[in-house]
């Protein structure tokens, strides 16, 4: 066997990746070889030297991690399923299915179509659907907007065309806060609305005394917003209205990503206060998140979370 | 006695959130070690993590048992990490005089350690840490993924052949390398050591 085959060797022997023969062999043919038997020095130093320098993951920056995890698969969730709970909400909220307003209105238009090829301009006002219920939907009231359309047959040929559009009407709503409807609504746009503005105010909107009761996912929609939302404005409010519902492990991983993480000390005041009201409600805290604590006592800049932090921590000692 | 993997992904995919949760946090903080390991900043570290644990996430429904679900998660890891572009590297800098090209062809930026210079001094003035950071960054992205796998993580060659979906003898290979380019690059620091 060659030398660089025994270096090889010496490689694997460091990391036990040989069997016994192999060992067997690699041994005696060291006691016989100084220039093998250097080249394991060296590389046992090597190895050494960079084992010296191992990186272990701390604590906090694995809950960090995992918080952050948390809050993307809630968005994506939520994403998905408040567009769907909305889309839903309309089409009960519309007496006349939205997509049968849809067939309804290519149909309608086809027929519009084939009526001025053969009629010239004589064409009937089309301005409402045949149902005359309480909230009809017609797409040629003044406040739809359509857009979005898709031909599947442009080709007038045959005296006929088809394609798809998307109608949008404004909608008006009242109800109770409470109502899980308004409460999906709000929700959706405390998630996805682009004005920070609105996003504050569809939260805000849900924060009053009336408001008893948060169903879950407005609960898991505001740990997301107080998670990821860029505007400390909107994540401020997103925590105020947090406090409000039944304190869990969701809501506690929350706050502890807020005091360790946000870099606005009114936010991470907030959290330390929520922490302050669970304790006070018997709520304790494990030995990881102690730890955090004891951090946060020394790290934080700010003395009011530094004394509220050590109020906390003294029932542990 | 607790859940096997097998039983937490059934009830994972069931919607089970907290299953979900038990299943991932298993390997979790060793995938976050082989990513700040990989990267060596906690922004982009913490990046690779969740894109990972979302790739399981959306995935997990069609994971069909035939390995074991660590290798999956782990086969995943390692394609994140070698997929990842740095955030950083939407703004890096490349100097004229020490531009790298690795085996990838990939441009690292390395000072190799002066070859000259009295390995005390060196010792001395230098942060090891990083002089052994820069070493490790400067191999090529499958030879540092594997050194990581096998040197501080552990793996045996032919788990980390499987994460890697090749043969054995190609981690061995990329292993073979990466020794022998680090020997090379920290050759006065390991002499002292």
């Amino acid at each position: 066997m060659n030398h660089n085959e025994i270096k090889k060797w010496i490689r694997l022997s460091l990391y036990s990746e040989l069997n016994n023969e192999e060992q067997s062999l690699l041994e005696l043919h060291l006691k016989d070889c100084d220039e093998c038997r250097n080249e394991l020095e060296q590389q046992r130093n090597l190895l050494s030297l960079i084992s010296d320098k191992k990186n272990i993951v701390d604590d906090k920056l694995l809950m960090e991690a995992r918080a952050q995890l948390r809050g993307a698969i809630r968005n994506e969730r939520q994403h998905k399923g408040y567009f769907d709970n909305v889309v839903q909400y309309l089409n009960d909220l519309i007496t006349i299915p939205f997509r049968a307003v849809l067939s309804g209105a290519a149909l309608l238009v086809i027929g519009f179509f084939v009526g001025y090829i053969f009629y010239g301009s004589s064409i009937i006002d089309p301005n409402i659907l045949p149902d005359k219920t309480n909230n009809q939907f017609s797409v040629f009231q003044d406040d739809v907007t359509i857009s979005n359309i898709n031909f599947i047959d442009s080709d007038p040929s045959d005296g006929e065309v088809e394609f798809t559009f998307i109608a949008m009407k404004p909608v008006y709503l009242k109800g109770r806060v409470d109502d899980p409807k308004i409460q999906s609504i709000l929700t959706y746009s405390m998630l996805n609305e682009q004005n920070p503005g609105t996003r504050f105010n569809s939260i805000n909107a849900m924060y009053s005394e009336r408001t008893i009761k948060l169903d879950k996912d407005v609960k898991d929609a505001l740990i997301t917003v107080v998670m990821t939302d860029e505007n400390p404005g909107v994540r401020r409010e997103a925590i105020k209205l947090l406090k409000k519902a039944p304190y869990d492990e969701g809501v506690k991983q929350a706050f502890i990503y807020v005091l360790t993480t946000d870099t606005s000390s009114g936010l991470r005041i907030e959290a330390i206060n929520a922490f302050v009201d669970a304790d006070k409600k018997g709520f304790t805290l494990n030995k990881n998140e102690i730890d955090l604590f004891k951090q946060k006592l020394q790290t934080d800049d700010n003395s009011y979370i530094r004394y509220r932090t050590k109020t906390i921590l003294q029932e542990y000692n | 006695m607790p859940l096997s993997d097998s039983e937490l992904i059934t009830q994972a995919t069931s919607g089970n959130d907290s299953a979900f949760e038990e299943l991932i946090f298993r390997y979790d903080r060793s995938v976050l070690a082989i990513a700040l390991k990989f990267v060596h900043n906690t922004d982009d570290a913490k990046d690779i993590y969740q894109e990972v644990f979302i790739r399981v996430h959306k995935g997990l429904k069609n994971f069909e048992m035939k390995s074991e679900f660590s290798t999956w998660l782990y086969r995943i890891a390692t394609n994140v990490c070698l997929s990842h572009k740095s955030r950083s590297k939407k703004h890096l800098y490349v100097s004229i005089d020490e531009r790298y090209e690795n085996e990838d062809g990939e441009s690292v930026n390395v000072e190799p350690v002066d070859d000259e210079m009295d390995p005390g001094e060196l010792m001395a003035n230098i942060d090891l840490g990083d002089i052994i950071k820069d070493a490790v960054d400067s191999l090529s992205s499958k030879q540092r993924m594997t050194f990581i796998l096998k040197h501080y993580e552990g793996y045996k060659i032919r788990e980390i052949a499987d994460m890697l979906n090749c043969k054995e003898g190609t981690v061995k290979k990329y292993l073979f390398d990466a020794i022998r380019n680090l020997q090379k690059k920290l050759k006065p620091l390991h002499q002292t050591a």
